[in-house]
């Protein structure tokens, strides 16, 4: 165990102060003259930055450890050993940094260490290394536990969640009715359509009017919602037209028309295949009678599952629930789902309303994340709303899904990396393969599937009451596994294929390919 | 204002050069280092005053200011080159130390170098010549820093 942490020490210390010193550095800015004079004065300005001073201390106190190290070990077992730095430095340059490691620079990382380990190991190093492997097994099966306390802490955090607010509304008399204008950017047609529109038309809310955005005459969607006029003579419900794209995302270019011609104090924001219950609006409006709270979002939970494809995206979002119930628990919300978003104009005002949004990928996220960076609390609604899943193949269910994660390591990097630790499949199999006996083997693989399927019950059938989940339940590890997969491809890819155009990503924007200058 | 960035070619070139500075400057200056400590022989920490003898006896050495000025140099060498390249090129491409002082030792002092340390070099060879082919930067460029 001494040789890990003191070799974990002198990797991670070092590795972290020439991080720091690489960025006091990129601050600095580009050096182009090499006199004298002008190196001195970029030594100056460099002696300015706290990062230089910061990567000093760390690389000092690096150096100190590898010195303790030399005196614990022969130098032929340091050296090969802090070849592991390699692998640091260059997952630390790609994740802190934000250089681009193209596949050759990993082959390089590869060689080189191995090459570092080779040039300098003798054999009674070897017998270090078998004791290192027996460390790192060990270190194994204790990281192997953290998914497994994930899930039971998600478990936690939605019986804490679903009891209270159903406490909550029952108390509740919902009196708080600001008028409210729901917001509905359209494009095409999803799966019962005219039923989810029309669940916004039965709400049992004082004064609230309907605006639907289509990009022209000929969307499939405009009869539907002529339709739901006809139907509903007593709801205020407008089309609005406009063929003009104003960004990337069509979605929020439509939402900035719907925003302007809204004519009520509180938005409310869902997607097409949302359907609601009577009083969703009621209970949605009653948590802005708090006035720290800016955002109100929802989860989402199957109406029914039309294809193999829909169930693993059912099992999908059981998965991001209990997410979202842990980050809320451990931090508040500091996002919002497509599935609501409700938020005052007082409050879009704050983050400049929706044009900042017109090229971000992902729309709904960012709000949230703007709102709660504006010292808002971004709140849950108490019920979850209903989703008509598309009667998609597992392909698509695949590649939306890989779009999705694309889409997370771009807005949120530490986010999207710390799913390494929710991914309890893979190091359950990690930590069965390593076990030193087939009894041990089977323990690891039976608790995760206890532990994860008496958490998808907790949250998708106790708490969102999903019909779905209650039925295939058990293929919950099998969206695991599609879920490790898609991770682990997600980190090599930066194109995304969204509504027939392709476009790569850049801090969250969506840039089309077509359009990129030539060499970029 | 538009930063100002170096041609790819130019980018190439200065980083090589600067590199190559680096990796030079820091092998001598760790050779001299060794050497200016070997001849002052065992450092004596028994007692307070024989500490401080042998500091005193560091610290007036010709050698080691030699090899301190050389540590120096390749201290402003190795910043100069990260505020342009990426972290991950300089850290790859310096490990090419790692295989020109046994290769140098086999080479100049007829040192015996064992298979798998052949092995070693090779890969590592191998793996710079990898980083190589990769553009030194893949960030953006800041502004320039020496003209401030």
């Amino acid at each position: 165990m001494r040789t890990a942490l003191i070799l974990g020490f002198v990797v991670l210390t070092g590795t972290c102060g020439e991080i720091s010193l690489t960025h006091a550095m990129k601050r600095v800015g580009e050096v182009r003259e090499f006199s004298p004079a002008a190196i001195w004065r970029v030594l100056l300005r460099s002696f300015r930055e706290v990062w230089l001073w910061i990567a000093v201390g760390l690389m000092a106190v690096s150096f100190y450890a590898f010195l303790t190290m030399l005196s614990w070990y022969p130098v032929s077992f340091v050296v090969p050993a802090t070849s592991l730095a390699y692998v640091a430095g260059a997952l630390g340059a790609k994740f802190l940094l934000g250089e681009r490691l193209s596949a050759g620079r990993w082959a390089g990382v590869v060689f080189i260490s191995f090459g570092v380990a080779l040039a300098w190991i003798d054999l009674p190093t070897l017998q270090h290394l078998r004791n290192l492997y027996g460390v790192s097994r060990d270190l194994i099966f204790v990281v192997a536990l953290a998914p497994l306390v994930f899930y039971l802490f998600g478990a936690c955090a939605a019986w804490r969640f679903f009891r209270n607010s159903r406490a909550r509304a029952a108390n509740e008399a919902g009196d708080f009715t600001p008028p409210v204008s729901i917001l509905k950017p359209l494009r095409g047609l999803d799966r019962g359509a005219y039923e989810n529109f029309a669940s916004f038309c039965r709400q049992e809310y004082p004064r609230y009017e309907i605006l639907f955005a289509v990009s022209g005459e000929e969307d499939p969607a405009v009869p539907v919602v002529r339709r739901l006029v006809r139907d509903f003579p007593g709801i205020p419900i407008r089309l609005l037209v406009d063929p003009e794209r104003k960004g990337t995302n069509d979605k929020v270019g439509k939402l900035c028309l719907l925003a302007q011609e809204a004519g009520n104090p509180l938005l409310v924001i869902t997607d097409s295949d949302v359907r609601v219950a009577p009083d969703y609006l009621r209970k949605v409006a009653a948590i802005f009678r708090d006035p720290q709270v800016g955002a109100v979002t929802a989860l989402y939970r199957a109406i029914d599952a039309p294809s193999f494809g829909a169930v693993m995206d059912t099992m999908g979002s059981l998965s991001f629930s209990g997410s979202a119930l842990v980050a809320r628990a451990l931090e508040g919300l500091k996002f919002t789902m497509g599935s609501t978003i409700a938020i005052t104009r007082e409050g879009l005002a704050e983050i400049g309303g929706f044009a900042p949004l017109l090229d971000m990928h992902s729309d709904d996220y960012e709000l949230g994340r703007r709102i709660a960076q504006k010292g808002y609390r971004v709140e849950l609604a108490p019920d979850p709303v209903d989703m008509e899943f598309p009667s998609e193949s597992l392909g698509d269910y695949l590649r939306h899904e890989l779009r999705w994660l694309i889409g997370l390591r771009h807005v949120r990097r530490g986010g999207h990396f710390g799913l390494l630790m929710t991914q309890g499949i893979a190091w359950a199999a990690a930590a069965a393969v390593l076990a030193p006996s087939l009894r041990a083997s089977a323990a690891w693989i039976f608790a995760y599937l206890i532990i994860r399927l008496v958490s998808g019950y907790v949250i998708g059938v106790w708490g969102l009451g999903d019909p779905v989940v209650r039925r295939r339940l058990w293929l919950l590890p099998l969206h695991d596994l599609f879920w490790f997969v898609l991770w682990l491809a997600s980190f090599g890819v930066n194109r995304i294929e969204w509504r027939g155009l392709v476009f790569t990503l850049e801090k969250g924007r969506m840039i089309p390919v077509a359009s990129r200058p030539e060499g970029a | 204002m538009e930063p100002i960035v170096s041609s790819s070619r130019e980018l190439k070139a200065k980083t090589y050069i600067v590199l190559f500075l680096m990796m030079t400057l820091g092998s001598v200056g760790n050779t001299i280092l060794d050497k200016g400590m070997k001849g002052l022989g065992p450092i004596d920490f028994s007692t307070r005053a024989a500490i401080w003898q042998g500091a005193f006896h560091t610290f007036t050495s010709g050698t080691i200011w030699v090899g301190i000025c050389c540590m120096l140099l390749f201290m402003v060498c190795h910043m100069l080159v990260l505020s342009w390249a990426d972290y991950s090129f300089v850290m790859l491409f310096s490990a090419i130390t790692y295989a020109l002082v046994p290769l140098l030792g086999y080479l100049w002092l007829r040192e015996y170098v064992p298979f798998t340390r052949r092995i070693g070099i090779v890969l590592i060879v191998f793996g710079v010549f990898l980083v190589s082919r990769t553009p030194p930067r893949t960030t953006p460029s800041m502004p320039d820093g020496s003209s401030s």
